[in-house]
C-alpha cells in the first residue's frame, strides 16, 4: 500500500507527463491472499511478481485498495505470461476484478512476457478494490496492472519496459537511502548466515541482505535440502545453521528454519534485511563502492556501504555487477587435468562446454483419508510423458545447454513443475494413489552450479584427489566429489528431468582461503557454490556445511582486513599466521548445550 | 547336486577350509571351445554368421574361497578378439547360509559388461533356493549393464538396512530413495547373487581388460568400433581417430550422429575436425538431423551457424518449430548480422511468424520488425 502511495506522489507531482496513468506493482498488494511473491526473476523479467501457486487447486484472491487521482475511463493492461503456450488450455489463468467490476478477459495467456489488455472501465469513486482472481491454481503470474486514460499499451522489450516503469514512477537514479557497514553480505544461505555471524562475533558491524522471507537459501523450508559435509573448524557457528539428516523436501526442514532464524536474529550487529534483493554493486578503482537493493514488496530502495562485501548470492552477482572474472560451464580435460576415464565425457569432457549440474524442485505429496482429485495437465504430458512418481528427491534436476542457470531459471523451474504436475497426474491413474494429494511443491528453484568467480586460487578436483594441505586451508571436507549429469544424455527414453550422480572417493581436501576472494575485485570475498572453482571441482564443496564453512572463513577474514585497513588479499600475503589462529581458535570455543 | 554342494561349502566354510579345487568346467555348447551364437543375455550386437574361439590370457578375477578364475579372450576367424569371457563359480553366503553361483560372464574389448550365460544344470536361485525366472535373468541382465547401479557404492549391509539410519556420506539425498532404488533395480529374494554378480562384473577386471585391448589396439580395431553400434566403442573410437580417418568415415561419423545417444552426439558435434565446418560435403550430413536429433545436440549445431553454407540456413528456417527459444533466438541473431537474407527465408520465418500454434511466434515477428526498418 505504502509504495501505491508513493506512486501516487509521484504521480500527482508527474502529472503533466502522465496524466492519469498508474502502475500498480502486483508484489505491493495490500493482500497477495494465496499468491506468492517471486523475486526469483528480477534480472531477466523485470520484477517481483505474483505467482498462483495452489498445485492444482486455485488460491484465493490477491486484494489491495489502489487510490484513484481522478475519476475517469481508465484502460487496463495486466503484465503476466502463459507459462506454457501450446495447443492447450494456458495453465494459469486468472481474471481481474477492480471495484464491482469482474472482467470476462481470461488472464495468463500470452507467450513471453508481456502486457495484456484487459478492457476499460469507468472509475467512480476514488478508492477502488482491485483483485486477481485465479481460475486455475497452476501458477499463473502477474508483475504489474497499468491503469491509463490513454489506450497505448506500454512497453514489452526488457530495456524500453526497465526505463518507463522508473520514469512512470518518478524513481530517482540512485537509491536516497544510504547505509554504512563494516561488511555487507549479500545472500542469506548457510555461507552468508556463516558469514555474517563470524564477522559480527568478531564485532563488525554486518549488513545480510536476503532476497527471501527466511534464512537459508538451499537449506531453507522453502527448497528444502539437507545440509551436507562437515564442520571442519566452524561446528559451533554451523550448527547455529545447519539442518538435520531428513529425507530432502521432508517438511522437518520447518524446525530447522526456526532455529537458523533465531539464531542470526540473536547477534546485535548483524542488521537482517530478509526480503531485499540486491540488483546493482559498482566498483571504481576495482574497489565495490556500494550494493543497491531493492525490498522485493514495497519496492523501497536502500544502498549499503562498506569497505568490504561478500557475494554469497550463489549467482556470484554481486561480482557480476561489480565486473570481476568469473567462469560458467565444464572446463575442458586438459584445462586442469581433471580426467576420470571411467566416465570420459560425462565427467570433464574433451572440448569446454557450457554445460552444468542442473537445479533441483522439491516436492511431496502424502495420502489423505478421503479420494482426491487432481486436474487433467495436458500442458504437463510433453515434460512428464509416461514417468509417474509421488514425490521428488535430489535426482530430480535439470539442465540443458540452450538453457543458462541464471537467464533461464524461470524456464527451468517450469519446465519442473511440468515434469512434477505430469508425473503426479500420472502417478494419480493408479487405484492406489487416489486418495494421495500433492502436499507441497517448491517454487523456488535449487540450484547447485551458476556463475564461479574467479580467486587468486581456482579449485580443482585434483586438489581434492590429492589432498593438498595448502599454507592457507581454511576449509576442509571429506565428502567425495560428486558430479552431475542429466540421464537422458545415456538413454533418450530417459525423462530430462532425472540426474545420475558420479562419485570420486578422496582422501580429506582442504580448500584454500585464496579461493574465497577476487582475483580482481579487491575488497570482495565469495563464500558459496560460487567460488573460485573449476566445474569438476565444485562437485565435492558445493554442499552446505562446506559453504558454509566458506563463509565462517571469509567472516573471520573481513575482521582482519578492517582490523589492518587492508584488503582480503593482503590477509594472506601479511596477516596469515593471525588468520590461521584465529580460526584454529574457533574449535575451543564451547558449544553451549541449547545449541549442541 | 546343488544343495549337495551347498551343504559341502557350509561344511568347509564350518571348518575352515579357505579354498576349493579346480571349478567344474561348463558342460553346455562351450565345451567345444567356439560358439556361433550370441549368448543367451547379451548386450551387444552380433553379425550373423560370426564365429568365435576362445583363446587363454594371462588375465583372472580372484574369488573368495575358490581361488583364480581364467579369463580368456573369444577371437574371430581372422584371430582379431571380441569379447572377453570367464567361467564363473562364486559362493553366495547371506546370513551364513551359503550356496555356489555358476555364471558364464562377458566383457567387452573395454571391459564393460557385454552379457551372460546361465550354466544349463546349475540354474541361478535366490535366497529361499527357488530357481530365477525368466524375468529374474532378464532384470539380472539389467542390473549388470548398469556400470552406475546404486551397488556400486555401498557395502552389502548398507543394502539391507532402514533407510533412516545410516548418514551416508557424500549423497546428495539417500534416506528415503535408497532401499526403493535397490527394489528396483536387483532380483527379487537375490540381493546377495545380484551383489556378487555386479561386483564381479564391474570389479577390477574391468580395468585388466581395457589395459589389455589398449596393448593391442590398432587401426583396424579403431575402425571397428566405429562401425559398431555399442556407445563406448564408439567413443573409444572417435576419441583415437585422425583428423584424415574422421573425413574419410564422414558418412558412418554422421550415422552415428544419427542414431547414436545424445552423449556421442554432442562429442561428435564438440570434436569434428574444423575441416568440417569449411567444406558444405562433410557438414551437411550432420545438419541434415538437426530436426531428428536431442535439443543438446541441435544447440551444439547451432554454435557452428557461422560456418553453415546458405542452404543449412534455408534447411534451418523450416524447421523452426523444433527449435527451442534460446535457439530460435540465436538463429534470429545469426541471420540478423548477414548483409542480405535469402527471399525463400523471410518467407518461411513469415509463416512462422503466422502461425497461430507456434509457442516461439512471437520471436519471428519481432524479428521480421526489427529486419524491416
Amino acid at each position: 500500500m505504502k509504495s501505491i502511495l508513493l506512486i501516487l506522489c509521484f504521480y500527482l507531482i508527474s502529472l503533466g507527463l502522465y496524466g492519469q496513468d498508474l502502475l500498480i506493482e502486483a508484489e505491493s498488494f495490500d493482500s497477495p491472499g494465496g499468491w506468492v511473491i517471486d523475486p526469483q526473476f528480477v534480472q531477466q523479467m523485470g520484477s517481483p511478481y505474483l505467482m498462483a501457486h495452489g498445485m492444482g487447486n486455485p488460491v484465493k484472491n490477491a486484494t489491495t485498495v489502489v487510490n484513484f487521482p481522478e475519476t475517469s475511463t481508465y484502460h487496463i493492461w495486466v503484465r503476466t505470461m502463459n507459462w506454457v503456450p501450446g495447443e492447450w488450455e494456458a495453465p494459469g489463468r486468472f481474471q481481474l476484478k477492480v471495484g464491482d467490476t469482474d472482467f470476462e478477459k481470461v488472464l495468463g495467456k500470452r507467450s513471453g512476457w508481456g502486457w495484456e489488455y484487459v478492457g476499460a472501465t469507468e472509475i467512480s469513486t476514488k478508492f477502488e478494490k482491485v483483485e486477481l482472481i485465479d481460475l486455475t491454481g497452476f501458477n499463473g503470474r502477474c508483475d504489474a496492472i497499468y491503469f491509463s486514460a490513454k489506450n497505448e499499451e506500454p512497453p514489452s522489450s526488457p530495456k524500453k519496459l526497465a526505463s518507463w516503469r522508473m520514469t512512470i514512477a518518478q524513481e530517482p537514479n540512485a537509491p536516497k537511502q544510504h547505509q554504512a557497514y563494516d561488511l555487507v553480505v549479500v545472500g542469506g544461505g548457510i555461507a552468508g548466515c556463516a558469514a555474517s555471524i563470524a564477522a559480527a562475533e568478531q564485532g563488525l558491524k554486518v549488513a545480510l541482505i536476503h532476497d527471501r522471507p527466511m534464512l537459508g537459501g538451499n537449506a531453507s523450508a522453502e527448497i528444502r535440502v539437507h545440509t551436507l559435509g562437515i564442520y571442519g573448524h566452524f561446528e559451533r557457528i554451523l550448527k547455529k545453521l545447519d539442518t538435520e539428516h531428513y529425507p530432502n523436501g521432508s517438511a522437518e526442514a520447518k524446525l530447522d528454519q526456526k532455529k537458523r532464524d533465531d539464531n542470526v536474529k540473536s547477534y546485535e550487529n548483524i542488521d537482517l534485511y530478509l526480503n531485499w534483493r540486491a540488483y546493482d554493486a559498482v566498483a571504481e578503482n576495482n574497489t565495490i563502492q556500494y550494493v543497491d537493493a531493492r525490498h522485493t514488496s514495497s519496492g523501497e530502495r536502500k544502498r549499503f556501504e562498506a569497505p568490504y562485501f561478500v557475494d554469497s548470492t550463489g549467482d556470484g552477482w554481486v561480482g557480476f555487477w561489480a565486473g570481476a572474472d568469473f567462469s560458467y560451464g565444464r572446463e575442458s580435460v586438459d584445462t586442469y587435468g581433471e580426467e576420470w576415464e571411467e566416465w570420459g565425457e560425462l565427467w570433464s569432457p574433451n572440448e569446454e562446454d557450457n554445460a552444468v549440474m542442473g537445479s533441483s524442485v522439491l516436492w511431496g505429496s502424502k495420502v489423505m483419508d478421503t479420494e482426491q482429485k487432481f486436474p487433467e495437465v495436458p500442458w504437463a504430458m510433453p515434460v512428464a510423458k509416461a514417468y509417474e512418481e509421488v514425490n521428488g528427491e535430489w535426482q530430480w534436476e535439470f539442465s540443458r545447454n540452450d538453457l543458462n542457470q541464471i537467464d533461464d531459471a524461470e524456464e527451468i523451474r517450469d519446465h519442473m513443475l511440468r515434469a512434477i504436475y505430469g508425473s503426479f497426474s500420472n502417478a494419480k491413474e493408479h487405484p492406489e494413489n487416489a486418495t494421495r494429494r500433492l502436499e507441497w511443491v517448491s517454487y523456488l528453484v535449487g540450484k547447485r552450479e551458476s556463475r564461479r568467480l574467479v580467486g587468486d586460487h581456482i579449485f580443482t578436483f585434483n586438489d581434492a584427489k590429492a589432498g593438498t594441505k595448502f599454507p592457507d586451508a581454511v576449509v576442509q571436507e571429506t565428502r567425495e566429489v560428486d558430479v552431475h549429469y542429466q540421464t537422458v544424455l545415456e538413454d533418450e527414453k530417459n525423462p530430462d528431468f532425472i540426474s545420475e550422480a558420479l562419485f570420486y572417493k578422496t582422501p580429506r581436501y582442504y580448500i584454500p582461503y585464496r579461493s574465497l576472494y577476487s582475483k580482481n575485485i579487491d575488497n570482495l570475498f565469495m563464500a558459496g557454490r560460487n567460488f573460485s572453482t573449476s566445474h569438476v571441482g565444485l562437485g565435492g564443496p558445493r554442499v552446505m556445511r562446506t559453504t558454509g564453512q566458506m563463509g565462517a572463513a571469509v567472516g573471520l577474514a573481513a575482521s582482519l582486513c578492517k582490523k589492518y585497513d587492508v584488503n582480503p588479499r593482503q590477509v594472506y600475503t601479511g596477516y596469515l599466521k593471525e588468520y590461521l589462529d584465529l580460526i584454529e581458535s574457533q574449535k575451543y570455543i564451547k558449544i553451549p548445550k541449547s545449541k549442541q | 547336486m546343488k544343495i549337495q554342494l551347498g551343504i559341502l561349502l557350509i561344511f568347509f566354510a564350518a571348518i575352515g577350509f579357505a579354498q576349493f579345487g579346480p571349478q567344474t568346467p561348463f558342460s553346455d555348447r562351450f565345451g567345444q571351445n567356439s560358439m556361433n551364437l550370441p549368448p543367451e543375455f547379451y548386450s551387444l550386437e552380433w553379425n550373423g554368421g560370426m564365429q568365435l574361439k576362445a583363446k587363454p590370457t594371462d588375465l583372472s578375477i580372484e574369488i573368495d574361497s575358490m581361488g583364480a578364475q581364467e579369463i580368456n579372450v573369444l577371437v574371430d576367424l581372422k584371430d582379431r578378439p571380441v569379447l572377453y569371457t570367464s567361467d564363473i563359480s562364486t559362493p553366495v553366503c547371506a546370513d551364513g547360509d551359503c550356496r555356489l553361483m555358476d555364471i558364464r560372464l562377458y566383457w567387452t574389448l573395454l571391459g564393460e559388461y557385454a552379457g551372460f550365460d546361465r550354466y544349463p544344470n546349475s540354474p541361478l536361485t535366490k535366497h529361499d533356493h527357488d530357481e530365477f525366472l525368466s524375468a529374474d535373468y532378464r532384470k539380472l541382465h539389467q542390473l549388470l549393464m548398469d556400470d552406475n547401479s546404486i551397488l556400486k557404492r555401498r557395502k552389502i549391509d548398507e543394502l539391507v538396512k532402514k533407510p533412516e539410519q545410516p548418514e551416508m556420506e557424500g549423497v546428495d539425498a539417500v534416506a528415503g530413495a535408497t532401499i526403493k532404488e535397490v527394489k528396483e533395480s536387483v532380483v527379487g529374494g537375490a540381493l546377495y547373487s545380484c551383489y556378487t554378480a555386479w561386483h564381479l562384473v564391474h570389479g577390477p577386471i574391468k580395468d585388466a581388460i581395457q589395459k589389455r585391448t589398449l596393448s593391442l589396439v590398432d587401426n583396424d580395431m579403431v575402425l571397428r568400433m566405429l562401425g559398431s553400434n555399442n556407445t563406448d566403442y564408439q567413443m573409444f573410437a572417435l576419441k583415437r581417430m585422425t583428423e584424415e580417418q574422421y573425413a574419410a568415415n564422414y558418412l558412418r561419423i554422421a550415422q552415428i550422429f544419427e542414431d547414436g545417444v545424445p552423449l556421442i552426439r554432442t562429442f561428435i558435434v564438440k570434436n569434428l575436425p574444423d575441416r568440417f565446418w569449411n567444406s558444405e560435403r562433410l557438414q551437411i550430413p550432420f545438419w541434415d538431423n538437426f530436426s531428428e536429433v536431442d535439443i543438446n545436440s541441435r544447440s551444439l549445431l547451432l554454435d557452428n551457424l557461422k560456418n553453415s553454407p546458405v542452404s543449412v540456413l534455408e534447411n534451418l528456417s523450416q524447421e523452426l518449430s523444433v527449435m527451442t527459444k534460446n535457439q530460435l533466438n540465436l538463429y534470429l541473431m545469426h541471420l540478423a548480422e548477414l548483409k542480405q537474407i535469402k527471399p525463400s527465408i523471410l518467407t518461411n520465418i513469415e509463416i512462422f511468424a503466422n502461425s497461430p500454434s507456434e509457442t516461439y511466434a512471437y520471436l519471428a515477428t519481432d524479428f521480421l520488425k526489427d529486419y524491416k526498418l
